[in-house]
C-alpha cells in the first residue's frame, strides 16, 4: 500500500546528468549515496568529480536506509498552500549509516514535534508521489535506543563511516 | 602599515537611496526604475556626473542588467560590468569589492555598485516554487508529480530539498541554529536580542520600514513560529527599494564632494566543499555547519587589513535572520565559538554603549531588506560621521554580506 504523507503539490525534483541515477534509485525504493571509486570517498548531492581524488569514477552504493538525526527544525508556516492541512512537518538532516559521512535532507514522520531530538535513531520510509518519483522519508526507529555520534560535537562530512555501528 | 598597503587603495565616495517599503508597498515605480534612481542619487551624491561613470556592479542575479541601465543612463563607454557568483546577499560586499579591482587596475575609474529589490513585484528573493506569488495574474496549472529536467546545477541540489519542503531560507537555517543550540546552548533569547537591539538603532532612522513599530523581548517571544526555533521576528522584512555605492580610486576621490571613505580591505569565497552554504548542503564538516561560513573570510580580511576584532569601531552585519548574526559575530572573532547568543545578551550589539554596535541603521530586519546593499551604505555613514545612531569617532566598520552561503566582506575607514 502506498502511504500518503505530503500533498501531491510539493515541488518536482529537478534532475541531471550527475542526479539522475540517485533519482532512479530512488524510484525502486533503492536509498543510495554515491561513492567514489578509487578512494571510497561519499558525496552527496552527487557530482561529477570526487572532491577528494579527483577521480571522475564512481557507483551508486546501498545503504541500509538507517540513520539518526543531525538536525531538525519544525515547520509551522505553510509555504504552499496545500501544506496547511499538514502543519506541523518535521525537516531533518540525518547522518546516513554506512554513508561514510554523508547526510541529507530529509522528513520525520509519525512523531509528535515535541518527541524529536538530535541524535535519535530513524529508519527510511518510501512515499511514492508519482510514475516515476518516490521520496524516502524517515520514521522514528523501532526499537532502537536514541542517541548515536551525530549528536556529539565532532561529526564532519569526512569523519570516520559509520559502517557496522548501528547494524 | 605596510601590511595596510596590501589591502585596497579604492574609496566609497557616494552613496543613493530610494524610499524603502514594506513588501508590495511600492508599485508606482519599477524594479528597474528604482535601480536607475539608486544610482543617479548616489552619483550626486558623489559630486560626480553621469558623464563620469565608466562602469556597473552588482550581485545576486540581478534582474536590472548593467547592459540595459548602461545605455538607459547615457553612459558615454562601459569599460566594466559584473556580477558577483556568490548567491544572494553573500555578493553585497564582493561587488563593491569587484568594483573596487576593477579601479584599482586601471580597467575602469568610476563604479556605481547597486542593488534595487522589489519582492512585491517578482518572487521573493530566495524562495522556491512555494514562495508568495507576485501580485498580479495566478500562476499556472499545478503540476503533475513526476521528475523533469534541472535549469541549473543549483535547480538539482536543491532537489535534494524542496520535495522535503526545505521551500526557503527560514527552513534550512533554522535547522543550521537548532544545531548550533544543541552544541553550545544558544537560547531563543539571545537571538530575540539581535531582532530588539536592531530595532530600537531602526527607530532613530527615518528611512527604517520599521522605525515606528518598537519590540520588546516579550512581543519577540510571543511572535508564531515560522520554522522552530525561528520566529517571524527572527526573519528578516520583505521590502521594496533600491540603494547604490559609487567606487572610485583614492586619487580621484581626493577631489570629490564627500570626505572619501576608503576600502580598507575585502575578502570573499568559501571553506572547501562549502558549495552553496547550508542552504543546499548539510553535509559539510559541524564545525562549518555551525558556522556563518565566514571564517576563511575573516582570517583572510583581517590579515589583509592588519586589522583585526577589536580594532573595529562599529560593524554592520548582514542579518537575514537573527541566529545568522550571532555566528557571523563568532566567525569575525568579536567572540569566541558558540559564544555569540551570550556575547548579543550582555548588550554588547546596542548602540551607544555597547562594546561593538551593529547595524545601526536596523538591518534587513528593521530598516530594508535590500540584500545588505544598504549595509555597505550605512558602514560609509558611519565613517562621514552621519549615521542616525553614530559611534562618535568611528574610524573603522566591518561590514559583511550574508552568512551561510558563500559571502564576502568589507572594512571601511580612512586613509
Amino acid at each position: 500500500m502506498n502511504m500518503r504523507w505530503f500533498p501531491d503539490e510539493m515541488p518536482v525534483p529537478g534532475v541531471n546528468a550527475e542526479t539522475n541515477g540517485w533519482w532512479e534509485a530512488a524510484a525502486r525504493h533503492r536509498l543510495v549515496v554515491q561513492r567514489c571509486t578509487a578512494c571510497d570517498q561519499t558525496r552527496h548531492p552527487p557530482g561529477p568529480i570526487c572532491p577528494r581524488c579527483r577521480s571522475t569514477a564512481s557507483q551508486w552504493s546501498d545503504l541500509p536506509g538507517t540513520g539518526s538525526v543531525f538536525t531538525y527544525t519544525v515547520v509551522r508556516q505553510a509555504f504552499i498552500p496545500s501544506l496547511a492541512d499538514h502543519l506541523p512537518y518535521i525537516v531533518i538532516a540525518v547522518e546516513l549509516d554506512q554513508g561514510g559521512g554523508a547526510r541529507m535532507v530529509s522528513n520525520l514522520i509519525d512523531i509528535d514535534p515535541f518527541d524529536v531530538s538530535i541524535g535519535m535513531r530513524v529508519d527510511v520510509v518510501w512515499e511514492d508521489m508519482g510514475p516515476q518519483l518516490a521520496v524516502p522519508r524517515f520514521r522514528p526507529a523501532t526499537g532502537a535506543a536514541s542517541g548515536s555520534a551525530t549528536g556529539s560535537t565532532t561529526g564532519s562530512a569526512t569523519g570516520t563511516d559509520a559502517k557496522g555501528a548501528h547494524a | 602599515m605596510s601590511k595596510r598597503a596590501a589591502g585596497s587603495t579604492a574609496c566609497l565616495v557616494g552613496i543613493g537611496e530610494t524610499r524603502y517599503a514594506k513588501w508590495g508597498g511600492i508599485t508606482d515605480t519599477s524594479e528597474y526604475q528604482l535601480a536607475v534612481d539608486a544610482i543617479v542619487a548616489a552619483v550626486a551624491d558623489a559630486g560626480l556626473s553621469m558623464d563620469d561613470v565608466d562602469g556597473l556592479a552588482s550581485f545576486a542575479d540581478d534582474r536590472n542588467e548593467a547592459t540595459f541601465a548602461a545605455a538607459d543612463l547615457g553612459l558615454p563607454e562601459l569599460r566594466y560590468a559584473s556580477m558577483s557568483w556568490l548567491p544572494g546577499g553573500g555578493g553585497s560586499c564582493a561587488a563593491v569589492a569587484n568594483a573596487a579591482m576593477a579601479v584599482e587596475t586601471g580597467a575602469c575609474e568610476v563604479v556605481v555598485v547597486y542593488r534595487s529589490l522589489c519582492q512585491g513585484q517578482f518572487h521573493r528573493f530566495g524562495q522556491g516554487p512555494g514562495g508568495r506569488p507576485p501580485r498580479g495574474p495566478s500562476q499556472g496549472p499545478a503540476r503533475v508529480p513526476g521528475i523533469r529536467k534541472a535549469r541549473t546545477l543549483l535547480d538539482a541540489h536543491l532537489a535534494f530539498t524542496m520535495p522535503f519542503g526545505m521551500f526557503s531560507p527560514p527552513i534550512a537555517y533554522a535547522m543550521v541554529l537548532q544545531r548550533h543550540m544543541h552544541r553550545f546552548g544558544t537560547t531563543p533569547e539571545q537571538m530575540g536580542q539581535v531582532a530588539v537591539t536592531t530595532r530600537a538603532h531602526a527607530a532613530r532612522n527615518p528611512r527604517a520600514v520599521m522605525g515606528s513599530r518598537p519590540m520588546t523581548m516579550d512581543d519577540y517571544l510571543q511572535s508564531r513560529f515560522v520554522s522552530e526555533p525561528f520566529r517571524l521576528f527572527d526573519c528578516c522584512l520583505e521590502t521594496d527599494g533600491a540603494c547604490a555605492v559609487v567606487v572610485t580610486t583614492h586619487e580621484r576621490a581626493l577631489d570629490l564632494r564627500q570626505v572619501p571613505v576608503a576600502l580598507l580591505g575585502s575578502a570573499q569565497g568559501t571553506p572547501r566543499g562549502f558549495g552553496h552554504g547550508q542552504y543546499a548542503n548539510v553535509g559539510m564538516p559541524d564545525d562549518d555547519y555551525t558556522s556563518a561560513g565566514a571564517r576563511t573570510v575573516a582570517d583572510r580580511l583581517w590579515a589583509r587589513t592588519g586589522l583585526g576584532p577589536q580594532d573595529i569601531d562599529v560593524a554592520e552585519i548582514y542579518d537575514h535572520f537573527t541566529g545568522l548574526v550571532l555566528l557571523s559575530l563568532e566567525d569575525f572573532g568579536f567572540c569566541g565559538r558558540g559564544e555569540g547568543g551570550p556575547f548579543a545578551l550582555s548588550g554588547a550589539l546596542n548602540w551607544p554603549d555597547g562594546a561593538m554596535p551593529i547595524n545601526t541603521h536596523g538591518g534587513s530586519l528593521s530598516e530594508a531588506y535590500i540584500h545588505g546593499l544598504n549595509h555597505v551604505v550605512e558602514g560609509v555613514r558611519q565613517i562621514r560621521g552621519d549615521s542616525t545612531c553614530q559611534v562618535e569617532g568611528a574610524e573603522t566598520c566591518l561590514v559583511t554580506s550574508a552568512a551561510g552561503v558563500p559571502t564576502s566582506a568589507l572594512v571601511l575607514g580612512r586613509r
